[in-house]
């Protein structure tokens, strides 16, 4: 693709620009997304590559088609002109402003600045005062924690902020930084309309900037507001179109579109962990397995995302991984709250429930709003037979993240746990149509069907045969349909799926007491359906096995052997001893 | 964090109580100090006691006055005399200008505590007492001030900058605050314009940035977002109360959605500032359940939706604002809504609060009351019309409630899985209860639906009453009655000696558990206050503030020297809770609609009237409704139409906000009632349609309905002399009613069958079906409707021939005395008419010899039925008349009653499109 050496060249100045604004996550991810962009061959230097994933094992094995040389036809992207600095050199108020703030002394910073009247400088001192605001909140929080736990700390900053942008805007002499600052006071305030139109005027006029994407994409719950928004067609906007595709659950298309953008950013960090996310909605642990290690090969003191990696090592079981893992983030930084989940992780692996559930504590004391912190406590308590405390974790992770479909299928659960199974229903209802491809959660809430209370059976069938279309890793639905379907009196339902799940065995190649069991059900049913010779061959199978049913394959051999032999009135069972 | 209450109710400083402290001062200032203001008289400084006593006995309420409150509040309570005090404690405050000052102040009130050896008094010194409620009050402050942390005081310090800079500027711009209080406050509900609301809280910031303007002379600071912006804004406003827009009717409409407007007040942000503790919260919120659910639909969902996130926002550990939320979209029928909140609310309480809460005396109960939920859930299911999750919700409660042995919830259940099939027909309960709760479905005897219930009854009352769960004795004893009135009691096993039972309702059993029921009110009579919760008295008092103030004004103009009238707000409200008041109301209304099958007018109208005048304060306006739509009712058939009109006008502004309204069906009665006997049958089968589209569609729900407007519906049709439609419907109504056990409907329609065949001319068929509905009226003892199939009877009789007028003319004669005392126009002027049908047909009767016994009862007739404008059968009376008249020889007469006769027919059959105001409602 032609455009990589432009885009290298306008995330350089990006760079730059960002930082003087002292937009440093930003910033920080326009620096890797340009270490990401493959290096043209022609300045390849031998320096140079030892920060490339030059022989990346993954490229090699999941790049499924070569977009690299093929752009999507009809994408031409608009370039939007770097933007100017209006002052080339800065002032020295700014620089004094800048190391301020660079010393996180923000009112400080502001104070500085408070006669600058330059666009750079307007938008320092108010960006100064807006985190100012917010560190004060931070502590107010604390301090104020009453007796109902509330926290209706405001930053006090917002009202002046918001009057002051909005004049700027008015008089048409603001900046897109300065937009993007005030789209994000105006989300603060709860006013999201306004503050998605400025927050796309921002991005409009200067696109690489990652924070006031972010802010937009947090803005967009739904596929309806994404697509009425009306942004230019920047490469950028992919990256924001597959973050927000992410969030709203449409993981291949996000998938998709990162694996597009890899095509320009082959070598990005930050690509490869998002693909690594949402193959990890797809439920494909594997993959995000090698995406993980190979990440951690490159960028051993990563901590973001890493807990997601916990999270499939913890699947799978690895607990050494897991622990390896562990002691690594702790060692980087112990108070991050994904660094507190991955320890949680492991104690829960261990079966050490009461540690596990400290760590999450701490995790969520760090962040009170991180998701997946209390979904998982919400797990050991269930684990503790703590049900009202895992209900009520549950409950605020859905607070938080209404279609959070773990904690609905927690809260299932709980309430199952309770002999309420009525009352659950509702919630795997919930967590079903929010994740409708997942196996397992069909299978619970055919369970729930099936509990003595309910014996709503032909609901129960309706899940489990869902389940079964969805590629059932435990394979518990096609037996269980097989068993309802007998139980209901649906002999030759029941063997179809007798049938199916033997057939699935044969190609897992696993054996067990289900495989008796459909075999024994199999070889009867055509034996009363006078379907000798089937019969004949589910018994000579069952014969491998011992038990007691080896015995009863041979009476039934026998028995259809004297029926065959001349006795045809005969009924076996009498014959049987 | 998960499942951690916090303990409620902590005492911490606030302005407010620094302000007070201040005023404790004045009141008994220290030894060392001279006292600054020597007092008027001692009265004055009594009044000054009294009033900190109010102060500090009310300091745990809801929301704490402000500075201009309280300067008010002083100002009336000591006159325009003494505004030395004010001036002192305003400059006190606003002298409080760093910590260290605080810490001066506070240990200087540790001064003005009289030591406990300091025993010898000075002459007119007043020492606080450290164990008197002020003394207790000063040392919980001291307290709470050393228990501050820096920051706490840092906080304490801005507050109290807030509380007075405040009063500063409120004073200044009190005038119009108060104006676009009451003019503009509808905006203030769009969460964009409370940005305006918390100027107050950043006045210092907006002076900072004043300053800053003036620095920077080219920034204006008007607020004019682009248009663009604007139009933003009116999207996000229009969704929170669409009354916005019609100009002309916010003031109709502010005063309609008051007491949201109310709360919103107490909770506008910077009020916020001000802690407020756990119980005081809860006692708001309990004020709004009991609005709620006495005038849910008055509310308006959005606005009180909005007040209760800025509340949940302010205290997310109090879960009871969940419930709230759920009550609010049950009134407004947003099931979802209502769905989401009820399980947040319980997922997170774990059914620890709220009903009747015990706490667990084993502990067995401390993994939460989940079932408490499924109750609820299964109410809601109930309350949204869908009979059968609700009956496996409760199913399930009742097993989980067993399984806990959570008694009270078991009652609980009981109650409502009763009410549920009492009010839904359930054609058979076969596979939906459990076994487990009844004794007899264990032998294997399967019972009926009703059996099943009245065993459900007799165990839910009888584990009331073990359990003293007052409320719920009582509402048992009225589904008792409610049973008793609808329902034969049969034997409940079918082997075993035979008890001699007479298969008849008995009206003194339904008295009996009437009366039972309202034994709860002198119960409650005798322990008044415990029942009260802590938070319901501060918010009474709250209410009560506003008043006596006023009346101190006055007490003080008369000079004299009490002001106990000020202090009045002490002294608790009323002693009987709202929900018993509200029980005993509905043993009212059951009474009225007892006596209404009884067949007791008089009675019936007393009944409903008691209910009116009396009960309509405590009770839901739904209940209200009905008993007015009972009076109206019985103004229709006993005054006619006109009457009935007029007061239906009166209860519709009544209840105007009332959704799914009874005066609708009523209104909707009464012109078919109406057009029916007009003979405009195009429009009462249209208004009978209106009726039926009311009811929900599902099976068993408004069952009430569904008979009403099916019955209806054969009436327009045998009106319209469609005979065989009216039978087929008819007979499909009673199969209906057969199938789910309606058995005094049951009598109706077998009336109505007769009516059909007796209008058809099967004379011989329709006896049967009269004879059917007597017998039913017997066993049930409908004693009017039984008067009435004694009518149908003799005039199915007569119009099998003249040989049968004596048979027709006793029987007649025999149900006179019931329908003269207690029958409505129609009936009493159909008895008339076939009275003199008889007499006429009677061949040994002679018309001129008796001419009085025909011509009284049929001028009766005719003046009532030109009441009630039933053409046809005013015209049959005319035409009577005018018989009779003719073999008088009368001609004169006869060609009036001829003339009456012609005009009623004319009318009947060119029905006019006459003024009508009620035919274009529809």
């Amino acid at each position: 693709m032609n455009s990589k050496e432009s885009c290298r060249s306008e995330l350089r100045i990006a760079i730059r620009q960002l930082s003087d604004r002292c937009l440093y996550t930003a910033s920080k991810w326009a620096a890797e997304q340009l270490m990401g962009i493959e290096q043209d061959p022609a300045n390849f230097t031998p320096s140079n590559t030892r920060f490339q994933w030059g022989s990346s094992s993954i490229r090699r094995r999941f790049r499924t088609n070569e977009i690299t040389s093929t752009p999507i036809a009809g994408v031409s992207y608009v370039s939007t002109p770097v933007m100017e600095e209006d002052d080339a050199v800065d002032g020295d108020f700014y620089l004094l402003a800048k190391s301020y703030f660079d010393c996180r002394e923000y009112r400080r910073a502001a104070h500085v600045l408070r006669d600058q009247t330059g666009k750079k400088s307007v938008f320092l001192r108010c960006y100064a005062l807006y985190l100012a605001g917010e560190k004060r909140k931070e502590e107010e929080v604390i301090e104020l924690e009453g007796p109902l736990g509330k926290s209706d700390s405001v930053n006090r900053e917002l009202v002046s902020l918001e009057r002051e942008l909005s004049t700027l805007r008015k008089n048409g002499s603001i900046d897109p930084f300065g937009l993007y600052l005030y789209g994000l006071v105006l989300k603060e305030k709860g006013s999201e309309n306004v503050a998605r139109t400025v927050l796309v005027e921002s991005v409009n006029s200067y696109p690489w900037n990652w924070n006031a994407w972010s802010e937009l994409q947090s803005l967009c719950t739904t596929i309806d507001t994404l697509n009425s928004l009306n942004l230019n067609n920047h490469w950028m906007k992919d990256f924001f179109l597959a973050s927000a595709y992410q969030e709203i659950r449409m993981h291949s298309e996000s998938l998709a579109k990162y694996e597009y953008l890899q095509g320009t950013f082959g070598y990005s960090n930050y690509i490869q962990a998002q693909i690594a996310k949402a193959q990890y909605s797809l439920r494909e642990f594997q993959q995000v397995e090698t995406i993980f290690e190979e990440l951690l090969r490159n960028d051993p003191y990563r901590v973001e995302d890493m807990d997601m990696y916990s999270n499939v090592l913890y699947a799978n079981e690895c607990s050494s991984a897991l622990s390896y893992l562990a002691h690594r983030v702790f060692m980087t930084d112990k108070y991050r709250p994904e660094s507190c989940c991955i320890i949680g992780n492991y104690y829960s692996l261990k079966g050490q429930h009461e540690k596990s559930v400290m760590y999450f504590r701490r995790a969520l004391k760090l962040n009170k709003n991180y998701l997946s912190a209390w979904t998982l406590m919400g797990h050991e308590y269930i684990e503790m037979k703590n049900t009202p405390a895992a209900v009520d974790a549950y409950r605020r992770a859905i607070d938080i993240n209404p279609c959070d479909y773990r904690a609905w299928y927690g809260l299932g659960q709980a309430y199952e746990m309770m002999g309420m199974p009525f009352y659950a229903l509702h919630y795997f209802r919930k967590s079903v149509f929010l994740q409708p491809n997942d196996s397992r959660l069909w299978i619970s809430m055919a369970h729930c069907y099936e509990t003595d209370q309910l014996r709503m059976l032909e609901e129960a069938i309706k899940c489990y045969r869902r389940a079964a279309n969805l590629n059932d890793r435990e394979a518990i639905a096609l037996h269980q349909l097989a068993k309802l379907q007998y139980e209901l009196g649906r002999p030759e339902e029941a063997a179809f799926y007798y049938k199916k799940d033997l057939e699935r065995m044969e190609a897992e190649e696993r054996e067990g007491p289900n495989m008796v069991e459909a075999l024994l059900y199999l070889a009867t049913y055509y034996k009363t359906q006078k379907r000798f010779e089937e019969a004949e061959v589910y018994c000579t199978r069952l014969l491998d096995f011992t038990g007691p049913e080896k015995e009863t394959a041979k009476s039934l051999l026998r028995g259809m052997r004297t029926t065959q032999s001349g006795f045809p009135s005969m009924d076996v069972e009498h014959f049987s001893p | 964090m998960a499942g951690i209450v916090k303990p409620p109710g902590e005492f911490s400083i606030t302005p407010h109580k620094v302000s007070v402290c201040i005023l404790l001062q004045i009141y008994a200032p220290s030894v060392q100090i001279s006292s600054p203001f020597p007092f008027a008289s001692v009265a004055q400084h009594n009044r000054l006691g009294l009033f900190l006593l109010a102060l500090t006995k009310s300091c745990d309420d809801i929301l704490e006055p402000k500075l201009d409150e309280l300067i008010g509040q002083l100002r009336e309570v000591f006159g325009v005399l003494n505004p030395r005090f004010i001036d002192h404690l305003t400059t006190r405050l606003s002298a409080l200008l760093s910590p260290d000052d605080l810490f001066n102040f506070f240990t200087e009130m540790r001064g003005i505590l009289g030591g406990p050896e300091s025993g010898a008094l000075e002459d007119e010194q007043v020492i606080l007492d450290p164990a008197s409620h002020l003394g207790m009050f000063l040392r919980r402050c001291i307290l709470a001030f050393n228990l501050l942390a820096f920051e706490g005081v840092c906080h304490l310090l801005t507050n109290i900058g807030v509380y007075c800079k405040e009063a500063l500027s409120s004073c200044a711009s009190y005038e119009t605050t108060c104006f676009e209080d009451s003019s503009s406050n509808l905006e203030a509900f769009s969460e964009y314009e409370n940005m305006d609301l918390e100027n107050f809280v950043f006045k210092k910031v907006t002076e900072e940035i004043e300053a800053r303007k003036r620095a920077s002379e080219r920034v204006s600071f008007h607020l004019h977002a682009p248009k663009a912006l604007f139009d933003l804004v009116e999207d996000i406003e229009a969704p929170a109360d669409p009354k916005t827009k019609h100009g002309d009717k916010v003031g109709e409409a502010s005063s309609y959605v008051h007491p949201p407007n109310y709360g919103l007040r107490e909770f506008e942000p910077n009020s916020g500032i001000f802690l407020r503790t756990n119980w005081q919260i809860q006692g708001y919120l309990q004020e709004q359940t009991d609005a709620l659910e006495k005038n849910g639909s008055s509310f308006s969902l959005n606005a009180f939706e909005l007040i209760l996130r800025q509340l949940h926002k302010l205290a997310p550990e109090l879960h009871r604002v969940h419930f709230l939320r759920y009550l609010n979209s049950l009134c407004h029928d947003d099931y979802f809504a209502a769905l989401e909140n009820l399980l947040r609310y319980f997922d997170y309480s774990a059914g620890t609060e709220g009903i009747d809460f015990v706490p667990p005396a084993s502990g067995s109960s401390s993994f939460g009351r989940y079932e408490i939920a499924l109750l609820f859930l299964g109410m809601m299911h109930f309350q949204f019309g869908h009979p059968k999750q609700a009956l496996e919700v409760l199913t399930e409660a009742v097993r989980v409630s067993q399984q806990l042995s959570d008694d009270t919830c078991l009652a609980y259940t009981l109650a409502a899985i009763c009410n549920l099939l009492s009010e839904i027909g359930v054609s058979s309960t076969a596979g939906i209860l459990g076994s487990s709760f009844s004794p007899l479905t264990s032998i294997g005897i399967s019972l009926s639906v009703q059996q099943q219930l009245f065993v459900l009854l007799r165990g839910s009352l009888k584990r009331a009453e073990s359990l003293k769960l007052k409320r719920l004795v009582a509402s048992n004893h009225l589904a008792m009655a409610k049973f008793d009135l609808t329902h034969v009691q049969r034997p409940l096993v079918s082997f075993g000696p035979k008890a001699s039972m007479k298969l008849r309702t008995c009206p003194t059993n339904v008295c009996k558990e009437l009366r039972l029921s309202s034994h709860l009110i002198s119960e409650f009579g005798f322990e008044s206050s415990t029942m009260t919760t802590d938070g319901a008295f501060s918010t009474a008092w709250l209410k009560n503030l506003q008043k006596p103030l006023g009346s101190a004004i006055l007490s003080q103009e008369n000079g004299s020297g009490s002001c106990e009238n000020a202090f009045q707000f002490c002294v608790q409200p009323s002693s009987i809770p709202g929900s018993v008041l509200q029980l005993i109301g509905s043993s009212y209304l059951l009474r009225a609609t007892a006596w209404e099958l009884y067949g007791s007018a008089p009675l019936a109208r007393i009944n409903a009237l008691v209910y009116a005048t009396c009960f309509t304060d405590a009770s839901s306006s739904s209940d209200a409704a009905l008993a007015y739509v009972k009076l109206i009712q019985h103004l229709a058939v006993f005054r006619g139409y006109k009457e009935a009109f007029a007061a239906l006008k009166i209860a519709e502004e009544k209840f105007l906000s009332v959704s799914k309204s009874r005066i609708l069906i009523l209104k909707l009665q009464l012109l078919h009632e109406r057009a029916l006997h007009r003979g405009h049958l195009k429009l009462a089968q249209q208004v009978c349609d209106e009726l039926g589209v009311l009811a929900s569609s599902v099976t068993g729900v408004d069952m009430e309905l569904k008979t009403e407007a099916s019955l209806r519906h054969a009436r327009t049709l045998l009106a319209a002399n469609q005979y065989s439609e009216a039978a087929a419907v008819a007979h499909s109504l009673f199969c209906m009613c057969y199938k789910f056990n309606l058995q005094v409907e049951n009598a109706t329609v077998l009336l109505l069958l007769a009516e059909v065949h007796k209008r058809s001319g099967n004379a011989v068929l329709g006896l049967p079906y009269a004879l059917a509905s007597l017998s039913f009226c017997q066993s049930f003892n409908l004693d009017l409707l039984k008067a009435s199939a004694t009518l149908t009877l003799a005039e199915l009789w007569l119009s099998l021939g003249s040989n049968h007028a004596k048979r027709a003319l006793s029987l007649i004669q025999g149900a006179l005395p019931m329908i003269l005392g207690h029958g409505g126009l129609e009936l009493r002027a159909r008895a008339y008419i076939a009275e003199a049908k008889c007499y006429l047909s009677d061949p040994s009767f002679s018309v001129s010899e008796n001419s009085e016994v025909i011509l009284d009862p049929l001028s009766q007739a005719s003046a009532e039925l030109q009441v009630l404008e039933y053409h046809e059968l005013a015209a049959e009376t005319f035409y009577l008349m005018a018989i009779v008249f003719h073999k008088l020889g009368q001609l004169e007469e006869r060609e009036e009653a001829a003339n009456s006769f012609k005009k009623h027919m004319m009318t009947l059959e060119n029905p006019l499109d006459d003024e009508d105001p009620l035919f274009n409602v529809l």
